[in-house]
């Protein structure tokens, strides 16, 4: 099996242990910088409510209108995803271990298990790496299980007999994709070309260090990433709110239960950026921002929608000129590749890969 | 001197500008991109690793007839080569007009690539028409005795009318003519307009808002700075009465004389300070003699800049703090 470990350089200020710590000081400085004209110091925000409440210093900021409504999730609001590893289950019950100990969720009677396919939550085994979605309102019922749940999206850098390596990115790791012959042909209807250079984006078990790819997450790009189409000019104002599509990646190495997301378009001083021509590639030019700014994402087939803080950058993304199809066609782009707990908060579905979705700038 | 064969004279030069005009833009486009890959265009049509060796082909013909239709056109070289020369550019004009067609019709996302990175629109019939009108122009060449010096006075009137005809011809059937106006009135709005946090910093330590709080300052190093649509945060270590304070400057981002805003936080509470009138250090003579060498007037301002804003802020804003200037400087 090649090396998945070559050509790991995580580039600066992304994603990493201080990322919190430095979204909430951020906000609180841009705040202190745009604060209005009589709000005196004692009117200073206090750091303790800014990351956490959010609605305070925005309108100290400055932002647009609809950031009086837009503030970050709460669990009180939006589905929460848990994460963990199940160590016993039964018809009504899930009992999962995760870092804190162990938490026993109750099942709704639709509740619906995913390991590779759709199953019964009794035949979920212990020892299998599952994404709960809590039900709104009750905290202790699950009504939706994902289990052993991967994706791998990047650039195909080599293939061998025993599967695909793929690059995720500067910031991410090397992933080595398997695909069974059983997926073999879906997958290759929507991926012709599993080719290095070529784009890949496929959902599947998580078995050890590797993914089993079984569901194609979008159609391969007819170009190779160092042949990207280059993008339209763009005259005036970038728009406050993009459309496009809204995908998911795995934690990681970060934190399972973060709600964020990965922005395609950071400011290239920190280094995020792929593509080998000069300046960033893509399809579509998405205005700059950092770690730390903020981002209102709607999901458009469920009408749910949140603020979310950028927490590390979405590198690979920029390089799709893909549509979503979850409901109605979206424009073209990816514009925000928010992690686990943000995309189920948001409504989406992980084995459907993305959702149509509209982002504005500024929450 | 006939019509027809004024006509005919007029199409060497035209075409032979062409063929190197195109060639010249496909060098610049693979030279700024460093990957012959980047003249991809009609080389779409073939498969992944005979692009290359295509584009490679492509780019040498056109050279080659270019300067073999200037080569051949007087006295110097006649008879076979010089009807070689014209029937291979009629030839290149006839293939790549069928080439247009099928990549027309197979992969009507992808431009001609004809000019470089000017042809990215897809194929149109404008551009189909142009690449059969000049295979018609290098097939009435063939067989034209060596040109004859150029007219002088009056004489001159007609093949110059014809060739500027052309020429008006060729540009209305050219879609690269409109990309290249573009680009030419083309502003970058400033959310995605790439400026180097060095020159963010330096426009930044010409200011007179650095002036003022440098003394404040403790080190030149930002402990922090991002950026956020048009504007750089930059954040500086402090101390004020014995107390660790936090600068924090924003900057529009722009070439010349940035709008920059300022505030004073408190690094252990974050609370916002009010200015000491102590720390303002008014500028120096010799400061504003280079500041006016170092920072002439713009000559080009963006229509998304914001305007100096001289005045005070004027309470809560309902657009982005991003796309507004309430209370900048500009030194």
């Amino acid at each position: 099996m090649p090396d998945t470990r070559a050509d790991h350089a995580c580039c600066d200020r992304c994603a990493g242990g201080a990322t919190a710590a430095r979204i909430a000081r951020r906000r609180l400085l841009k705040a202190a910088v745009f604060r209005p004209a009589d709000a005196g110091a004692d009117a200073s925000p206090n750091p303790g409510t800014q990351a956490s409440a959010g609605a305070a210093d925005d309108d100290a900021a400055g932002l647009r209108p609809q950031s009086k409504r837009a503030r970050f999730a709460t669990s009180g609001e939006l589905p929460r995803a848990v994460t963990g590893t199940i160590i016993d289950v039964s018809p009504h019950f899930l009992v999962v271990g995760h870092g804190t100990g162990e938490e026993r969720f109750a099942l709704t009677p639709d509740a619906i298990a995913w390991r590779g396919g759709p199953l019964d939550p009794e035949a979920l085994r212990p020892g299998d790496q599952a994404v709960l979605r809590l039900h709104k309102r009750a905290r202790g019922v699950a009504d939706r299980i994902w289990a052993n749940i991967g994706r791998v999206t990047g650039t195909i850098v080599e293939r061998s007999g025993e599967g695909l390596l793929v690059d995720e990115g500067r910031t991410r790791k090397r992933q080595f994709v398997t695909i069974p012959p059983r997926a073999a042909g879906r997958i290759e209807v929507r991926f012709p070309s599993l080719e290095p250079g070529y784009l890949i984006d496929v959902i599947g078990l998580r078995r050890g260090g590797a993914l089993e790819g079984l569901i194609p997450a979008t159609s391969q790009p007819a170009y190779r990433v160092d042949q990207m189409p280059a993008p339209a000019l763009v005259s005036g104002h970038v728009p406050d709110a993009i459309s496009g599509s809204a995908t998911w990646h795995e934690p990681a190495d970060k934190p399972p239960g973060v709600l964020g997301v990965a922005y395609p378009a950071l400011d290239p001083e920190v280094g995020c950026a792929e593509g080998t021509g000069p300046g960033i590639p893509g399809s579509v030019r998405m205005p700059y921002l950092s770690i730390g700014s903020v981002l209102l994402v709607r999901n458009d087939c469920t009408g749910s929608s949140c603020a979310l803080p950028v927490t590390s950058c979405a590198a690979v993304g920029r390089l799709f000129n893909d549509r979503c199809v979850t409901c109605g066609t979206s424009p073209r782009s990816r514009v925000a590749d928010l992690t686990q707990a943000s995309f189920i908060a948001l409504g989406g579905e992980l084995e459907r890969g993305c959702f149509n979705a509209t982002i504005t700038i500024g929450g | 001197m006939l019509l027809s064969v004024v006509v005919r004279e007029v199409q060497i030069p035209l075409l032979a500008s062409l063929l190197l005009g195109s060639c010249a833009t496909k060098l610049v486009h693979v030279l700024r991109d460093r990957s012959i890959d980047a003249a991809a265009g009609a080389t779409a049509l073939f498969s992944v690793h005979l692009r290359r060796p295509v584009a490679i082909v492509m780019c040498t013909t056109e050279c080659a007839l270019g300067i073999g239709l200037i080569l051949t056109a007087g006295r110097i070289v006649r008879g076979a080569p010089t009807n070689a020369v014209r029937l291979g550019t009629a030839l290149l004009f006839l293939i790549a007009t069928c080439a247009l067609i099928e990549l027309r019709a197979t992969r009507p996302d992808v431009g001609c690539g004809c000019f470089g990175d000017f042809s990215t629109a897809p194929v149109s019939g404008r551009a189909l028409a142009r690449s059969a009108f000049l295979a018609i122009a290098a097939l009435i060449t063939i067989g034209l005795p060596p040109l004859q010096p150029p007219h002088r006075g009056v004489a001159a009137i007609l093949p110059l009318g014809i060739f500027a005809a052309e020429l008006a011809l060729v540009a209305a059937l050219s879609p690269e003519i409109g990309e290249g106006l573009v680009r030419l009135g083309y502003s970058e709005p400033c959310e995605l307009r790439t400026v180097p946090a060095e020159q963010t910093v330096a426009a930044l330590h010409r200011s007179s808002h650095w002036r003022r709080h440098a003394a404040i300052i403790t080190s030149d190093k930002p402990a922090d700075m991002w950026r956020e649509l048009c504007w750089r945060y930059v954040v500086y270590p402090g101390e004020l009465h014995g107390r660790p304070v936090e600068l924090v400057f924003a900057v529009f981002l722009r070439q010349h004389r940035p709008a920059i805003q300022a505030a004073l936080v408190d690094a252990a509470t974050g609370n916002v300070l009010p200015w000491q009138p102590g720390s303002v250090r008014p500028a120096s003579q010799a400061d504003r003699v280079r500041r006016l060498v170092r920072s002439p007037a713009p000559v080009f301002s963006a229509p998304t800049d914001p305007g100096p804003g001289p005045g005070p802020p004027a309470g809560p804003a309902s657009a982005g703090a991003d796309r507004q200037v309430r209370r900048s400087a500009v030194f």
